[in-house]
């Protein structure tokens, strides 16, 4: 697969602070590609420096396999932290601004302006607008030039629940489009939501990185509940279980590689027990997430 | 270039600060330029409370070619309006992150800086053209009699009006580009020429012979003040060319100052 951006040691301090250390990235085409990290993590400086608006202190990056050049941004559609408009123009008006810049058909703009919803207020004052719409306004700006990338910081943050489920089925249909994208969050669940692959930074440095797929293979914890006196006794004879946990009223039975919830189930029943809950949870990206920042803290 | 021109017309348009200040500006230009003879009289009735009559007529303050250097030298001493006028252009490029966006979404730094150079050089361009309407009509109005080419002599200081206007206005987007928020570039802007003028002062007893060099004297120097003629005192009456020299290369140094200031920085 085509690799569209990839990042040679990286490197940006701010003074004695290192905000990104030796970055390496890669991301292939049709990837939606999650960026995930603790605020402060480096994400927006990271995305700064692809952008051409932080200067690197070393490393390098390339679009495309070639060397970034103001050129290769027109071809990137990109909202970085917030949304950033001319606030006494109107959402037309500015986005003819962002159509002029990047040398984008103009008769896009009543496209995007439809892809987010947002025709009906278009000759509005940008300043007149809800947070929800002015993220949904970035958005169609990032989509006017149709780019084959782009790239998204926390276009969910600060809005209320309905506004994040909407922003999440644009990215969703815009991803359907066949479009690499690059996402940075905190917000674990919306990457494990929508990307294909991720990347864990913190303090600037990378901690992990692969596909989103990945996350919980090889783990089953099944939760078991049954009205059995002794339950936990039982849960211990049987030969798939790695730990027990007890917690409220409930078992976590972590399983053993190759042993599944079935299994356990024949098990209760041989036993003459028949099980009022069984549950099979795969380990969530929350926490993966949370043992990869572990691991690294020692 | 002309590309880069609309994009910056395109901020500015919509924006009705612009437009208030360019209104205020050419307003108090080409009305203010045309109302000099209201001036006079007006001078002339302090002067008569005083006991003496001057008569006005006689100062051929329109007359080609006096008309000419007049008004480029009156024009002169608006230019702070439009100066601020780009020190808000700018300094709202980062208030609002714009310039931000701006390169985000495709433009190189320099490309942005353009923009801005070439509205500059816009304005500039219609001040002078404005300027130059003004001394032409009231020139053929007030006249006694038309006498070309004599009349023609000093039509050379509104290319130098130009460059007065062009080069204030480069050092104003300096400012903004190194201060970025408008208060503080506006009141930098305003002390500038008290600061330069205590640095001349003191420095005049040791070495007058680099006063002429000092970036707002040589603005300034472009288009000499006139009306000293009038109480029969030598003037200045033609371009010099040593100071449109020195003008040229600070406005010059101004627009690059901008550019290495606007290349190393983390926008």
């Amino acid at each position: 697969m085509e690799t569209v951006l990839s990042t040679s040691k990286l490197t940006k301090n701010f003074g004695k602070l290192c905000a990104v250390n030796q970055l390496d990235l890669e991301v292939k085409r049709g990837q939606v590609f999650g960026m995930l990290g603790p605020n402060g993590s480096g994400k927006t400086t990271t995305l700064g420096m692809l952008m051409g608006v932080v200067n690197p202190s070393s490393g390098s990056f390339s679009w495309f396999g070639e060397p970034a050049t103001h050129h290769t941004r027109k071809k990137i559609g990109a909202v970085l932290e917030h949304p950033i408009f001319y606030p006494y123009l109107s959402g037309q008006k500015n986005l003819e601004l962002n159509a002029m810049i990047k040398g984008a058909d103009p008769a896009n703009i009543s496209r995007v302006l439809e892809t987010v919803e947002l025709a009906d207020r278009k000759d509005d004052k940008y300043k007149t607008y809800s947070l929800g719409m002015k993220q949904r306004l970035a958005i169609a700006s990032a989509l006017v030039s149709d780019p084959i990338i782009l790239i998204l910081d926390e276009p969910t943050n600060g809005l209320d629940p309905m506004g994040i489920a909407e922003i999440r089925e644009i990215i969703k249909r815009i991803a359907g489009d066949g479009k690499t994208i690059i996402l940075a969050s905190h917000l674990l669940d919306e990457v494990q939501k929508v990307c294909t692959h991720f990347a864990v930074l913190k303090r600037g440095n990378l901690m992990h990185m692969g596909p989103v797929d990945e996350v919980g293979k090889g783990e089953e914890i099944v939760e078991v509940q049954a009205y059995h006196d002794d339950l936990g006794i039982l849960l211990q004879e049987f030969v798939g279980s790695a730990t027990i946990k007890k917690d409220s009223g409930m078992f976590e039975v972590m399983m053993k590689d190759g042993y599944h919830s079935k299994d356990l189930n024949r098990f209760l029943f041989d036993k003459g027990i028949v099980a009022s809950h069984l549950h099979t949870r795969k380990k969530s990206l929350e926490k993966q997430f949370l043992e990869i920042l572990a691991d690294h803290k020692s | 270039m002309l590309q880069l021109l609309k994009i910056d017309l395109k901020k500015m348009t919509s924006y009705r600060t612009f437009w208030v200040i360019c209104g205020i500006y050419f307003f108090t230009l080409i009305v203010g330029a045309a109302s000099g003879m209201e001036f006079l009289k007006a001078l002339s009735r302090l002067i008569e409370g005083f006991g003496q009559q001057i008569n006005i007529t006689r100062i051929p303050l329109y007359h080609f070619p006096d008309v000419w250097q007049n008004l480029a030298w009156s024009g002169g001493l608006l230019k702070m309006g439009l100066a601020i006028m780009v020190v808000v252009s700018i300094t709202n490029e980062y208030s609002y992150r714009t310039i931000r966006q701006n390169i985000i979404d495709g433009m190189s730094r320099e490309e942005f800086l353009l923009s801005k150079v070439y509205m500059n050089l816009l304005l500039s361009i219609v001040s002078m053209g404005s300027l130059f309407l003004i001394a032409s009509v009231t020139g053929l109005i007030y006249s006694p009699e038309l006498d070309f080419p004599y009349g023609f002599t000093g039509v050379s200081f509104y290319p130098a009006y130009f460059l007065e206007v062009f080069a204030f206005l480069s050092f104003a987007l300096m400012l903004g580009i190194f201060v970025n928020r408008s208060g503080l570039t506006i009141i930098l802007l305003l002390f500038s020429y008290l600061i330069e003028l205590i640095i001349k002062e003191n420095i005049d007893n040791y070495l007058p012979g680099i006063i002429p060099f000092f970036p707002l004297e040589s603005i300034m120097n472009l288009v000499p003040m006139p009306f000293a003629r009038y109480v029969f005192m030598e003037i200045q009456d033609s371009v010099n060319w040593g100071s449109v020299a020195i003008a040229s290369v600070w406005t010059f140094l101004f627009n690059y100052f901008a550019y290495l200031k606007l290349k190393k920085s983390d926008i």
